[in-house]
């Protein structure tokens, strides 16, 4: 059977334009041949018979057998964690409600990438855009990282380079500058995109390419005592954007070096702001390619705060440095851990010798090595659901194409919860 | 289940009971004047000396979509300073000023609210508003949605379409985001913001080729039309700008006499004389809506202390960033359909322009006549957390206290200001019209905010007493749909209310040209954008009421 208008929620774009083929337990993408996104559906398909059982110790268990020893395991836990957060919104709705009954931490895959853009918000605010407006309005594109291309791959073709615009030629035939250091091997992909005019500068990082742009917009010409070939590139694209309507920055905060990634997210605000004062200028962060927006939204309005989130006082505490759920495991200061990831068998909990419960992908790599695994349903696949865009704003609905018996893991997780 | 509730003072204005001892039944969830026959009594509440309202409906506050979730973001310190624990089976939340989804519904509660509002609907953002509104517990829910500055219709009246084109246009929008209004805020001006227009005046042709003006008299009329209850809800241009009440009485006549609701007035009531070049223009206002009964309008009052703007209206915001306090702000252009831009703000009693705009809105509640086409609103969290509305009561009920205050405000504007020389008091009989029966009728919810016999039964009841901010703070019961879920100013039982929205009938071939919208410049599929009923119950947690429309 094939399904249309499906939603992809393997990368923070959300494209809705698939069309997917459902056999009994297969599942095809029919429409898109980019092989991240192929891959992506691939991962969710079965043989018939293949609908894994929970387990226990590695050992086969009835839902209700795992779900006790889960339930046992987070009794006796005094700092649990709970982790992954690669779910639609429900899925996120009863993993809060469940880190807040037991008192734990609860934070994402990768919480680190979501303090980048939060904590600049927090300190500063920034200036955003959508992607539609990019579409339609951004005449001048600058995108911070060639592996922002890899990552969001139909980026290029849906937003960037649209058959119509509601603008004119200019937002239509998009100006559009990729800069990355000099030394980044080349990525092959970026030959086949003509529009872009791709800078590699010499410069030690990516970052200090921001930085120094941050210095053209804010200083002037007469200030820089020598003018090369990197700074010159720098100064035609500040006169550029000047020139243009509607310029968009686009990154990626996992595309700076991250032990500085927040400073230069903080760079790139402060040089939207820096521009606006003049012109139209707008940032466009991507992320949320593991489920991190849709974790952060639901945590922040039901909590009052971002991601992580503690709840051993009873109210919510937001802490980044605590409670970073990944160094919590380093430094041994969480006992028993729950991973929730949905999306992709692949997203395995770190390495760690405590207590771990998995509730999620059906075909989980590291079922047999923990101590409980349920699996799950695929939201938008086996189940409806709700997912949050890269952009902040738009939320995409998941749709149930595929009948295979797997309980959901917001229902999983709400049995547990009950449980205790 | 039927409860009676002996000896009340009931102020129903909708059935015109001012303070008159009668006594209520609440049976199931409704509510009835006279004991149902064979029927046992399963509770009764001896509630002399107490005042009975109606749950109070706030018409006009920030409660859901994105644009609150940047702002819980940006207030990190004021939710970690109220925090609220897990209790029982009741959530845990932080926040004052911009409170968590569960703290928000409690804190509502405990006021004696049983409704809100969320005045900013992004149609892009429906399912965001939506969802954090189903995780606000004990009231229930509606939404206006954007309209006005979002490229499909700015090109259909560019383009001459027909005002029947545009009310499709409308029903539709109505119907696929699940709202109960239609909400224009700065229109056109936040659209012309994305072209770096940084003012727009309600007869200036916009960068979409039309006025302000025109988009407000198309809105309000597809409103008419259609038969929704609610008129347009209007967020007038230039909003803060000194001089601005003549825009926004330009504002008013671009309606041509059909119904408009001017919402956050206040901030649009500004005058230019004196030496600050920044006065009081309430009067003019006042006048304007008291000679022109097409109009209702909600103040948007104005409190001293920290609180965070959330507008949809970007061009004002940005003009307004320098006086971001502390020093963040953020702006946002969205999907071709509206903005929204988040500004941290303090209100300061000695800044002059602060305690005139405090003033300001006392003098529109007191110079407009008629407390049915005046609610009481701060347009929380803009003017203040909704938390101060007890305070606010007392401003409008108490001279003494309320001049009191005025004579610690910055010596200048209590001098430019009239509002020691006004008298009136408001009585609790205007307090009930301008919380509960006001705001029901012009939302179109006949059965909520009265106490008559078949209405839902929220009911607030308050202890009588001397200080009327203590007695808003603290009812003593609530009602909701007839269960009791609020004791002595706290949350009892938890109970989830519904979302109300309208249906208007539309021609279904609006689809077409839409779907070659999306195809053409959208983002997401035609076929994803929009909300289904069952979705609302299945996968978003609000639960529909579905109010009827009156086809004009």
């Amino acid at each position: 059977m094939q399904f249309n208008d499906v939603t992809c929620p393997h990368c923070g774009l959300l494209c809705d334009d698939l069309t997917v083929e459902v056999n009994d337990l297969s599942v095809q993408l029919k429409n898109n041949n980019h092989p991240l996104c192929k891959q992506a559906f691939e991962d969710a398909s079965f043989n018939s018979g293949q609908i894994p059982s929970p387990l226990v110790n590695g050992s086969p268990a009835t839902l209700q057998q795992a779900l006790d020893a889960a339930a046992q395991l987070l009794k006796n836990s005094k700092q649990p964690l709970i982790s992954g957060m690669i779910g639609d919104i429900q899925t996120c709705r009863d993993a809060v409600a469940l880190t807040e009954k037991v008192g734990g931490v609860v934070d994402h895959a990768n919480g680190s990438g979501i303090r980048i853009n939060t904590s600049v918000m927090q300190r500063m605010g920034e200036v955003r855009t959508t992607l539609a407006e990019v579409r339609n309005r951004a005449d001048c594109v600058v995108i911070f990282g060639a592996g922002v291309l890899e990552n969001f791959p139909r980026l290029y073709e849906r937003i960037l380079t649209p058959a119509q615009s509601l603008g004119n030629d200019a937002t239509k035939n998009k100006k559009i500058f990729l800069l990355d250091r000099l030394d980044k091997n080349e990525i092959p992909s970026i030959k086949n995109k003509g529009a872009i005019t791709y800078f590699q500068l010499e410069a030690p990082s990516l970052d200090s390419i921001a930085h120094k742009l941050l210095e053209v917009i804010n200083k002037p010409i007469e200030i820089f005592d020598e003018i090369d070939d990197t700074l010159q590139i720098l100064i035609d694209l500040h006169q550029t954007i000047l020139n243009s309507q509607y310029t968009t920055f686009i990154w990626a905060a996992g595309e700076f070096k991250s032990d500085i990634a927040e400073h230069t997210v903080q760079t790139m605000t402060q040089m939207i702001k820096q521009l606006m004062e003049k012109v139209r200028c707008v940032g466009l962060p991507l992320g949320g390619s593991r489920a991190e927006v849709t974790a952060n939204q639901v945590a922040t309005w039901q909590t009052g705060v971002s991601l992580p989130v503690a709840f051993m006082s009873g109210a919510p505490i937001h802490n980044p440095i605590l409670f970073d759920g990944m160094k919590m495991l380093q430094n041994k200061e969480a006992d028993t851990l729950v991973w929730i990831t949905t999306y992709n068998s692949n997203d395995n909990p770190p390495e760690t010798d405590i207590p771990t419960i998995v509730i999620g992908h059906p075909k989980m790599k590291c079922a047999n090595d923990v101590d409980v695994f349920i699996p799950t349903g695929i939201p938008g696949i086996d189940h409806r659901g709700l997912a949050c865009r890269t952009d902040n704003v738009a939320t995409l609905p998941l749709k149930s194409i595929r009948t295979s018996q797997l309980a959901s893991a917001n229902d999983v997780i709400s049995q547990l919860s009950q449980l205790l | 289940m039927v409860i009676k509730l002996s000896g009340g003072k009931l102020y129903d204005p909708a059935h015109k009971i001012d303070g008159q001892v009668t006594d209520l039944y609440i049976v199931d969830d409704k509510i009835s004047k006279t004991a149902p026959a064979n029927k046992k009594i399963d509770h009764s509440y001896a509630i002399d000396d107490c005042i009975v309202m109606a749950g109070a409906i706030d018409m006009h506050t920030h409660i859901g979509g994105g644009k609150v979730n940047i702002a819980r973001t940006m207030m990190l310190e004021d939710q970690h300073a109220h925090p609220d624990a897990r209790s029982g089976k009741f959530r845990s939340g932080n926040g004052h000023i911009v409170p968590s989804t569960f703290s928000t519904g409690y804190r509502y509660a405990e006021m004696g609210y049983t409704a809100c509002f969320e005045p900013a609907v992004l149609p892009v953002n429906a399912r965001q508003a939506h969802m954090e509104m189903a995780d606000t517990p004990m009231i229930d829910k509606g939404g206006y949605v954007l309209l006005g500055n979002d490229d499909f219709l700015l090109r259909m009246i560019q383009q001459g379409a027909s005002q029947t084109a545009v009310n499709d246009y409308v029903a539709w929008l109505l119907d696929a985001t699940q709202c109960i209004g239609v909400k224009v805020v700065n229109p056109g001006g936040i659209h012309a913001f994305k072209y770096n227009q940084r003012r727009l005046d309600v007869d200036e042709i916009s960068p979409s080729g039309v006025t302000p003006r025109k988009i407000l008299t198309v809105l309000s009329k597809a409103v008419h039309d259609l038969g929704i209850p609610h008129p347009l809800h209007v967020h007038a241009s230039n909003l803060g700008i000194p001089g601005n009440f003549e825009s926004t009485l330009s504002t008013m006549t671009a309606a041509e006499g059909l119904p408009i609701h001017l919402t956050h007035i206040q901030f649009h009531s500004y005058g230019t004389e004196g030496d600050h070049k920044f006065s009081s223009a309430a009067c003019q206002i006042a006048e304007a809506i008291n000679n022109q009964p097409n109009i209702t309008a909600d103040v948007g009052q104005i409190m001293f202390g920290q609180t965070i703007t959330a507008s949809g209206d970007t061009m004002m915001q940005y003009f307004g960033h320098e006086h971001a306090n502390p020093k963040k702000w953020t702006i946002m252009d969205i999907e071709c359909e509206a903005g929204c831009g988040v500004i941290p703000f303090k209100y300061r009693d000695k800044s002059f322009v602060n305690a005139l705009q405090w003033a300001i809105g006392l003098e529109i509640f007191i110079q407009v006549n008629d407390p049915w086409r005046v609610l009481l609103t701060t347009d929380h969290p803009n003017g203040a957390p909704f938390t101060s509305y007890p305070h606010l009561i007392k401003l409008l009920m108490n001279r003494s206290f309320r001049n009191d205050v005025l004579s610690a405000i910055h010596p200048e504007a209590q001098q430019i200001s009239n509002l020691a020389s006004m008298e009136r008091e408001y009585s609790l009989y205007e307090i009930a019209i301008m919380t509960r029966a006001a705001p029901a009728k012009i939302l179109g919810l006949t059965d909520h905010g009265h106490l008559g016999d078949g209405a839902k039964a929220n009911i607030t009841i308050y202890r009588k007493q001397d200080d009327i901010e203590q007695m808003f703070t603290k009812p003593i019961m609530v009602f909701k749909n007839g269960e009791l879920v609020v004791e002595n100013g706290k949350v009892t039982k938890t109970v989830q209310g519904i979302t109300h929205v309208v249906k208007p009938e539309f021609d279904r071939s609006i689809e077409k040209p839409l779907k070659k919208y999306f195809d053409d410049y959208q983002t997401i599929a035609f076929n994803n954008f929009r909300i289904s009923s069952d979705e609302m119950a299945e996968c978003i947690g609000g639960e529909i009421q579905i109010h009827p429309c009156k086809l004009n």
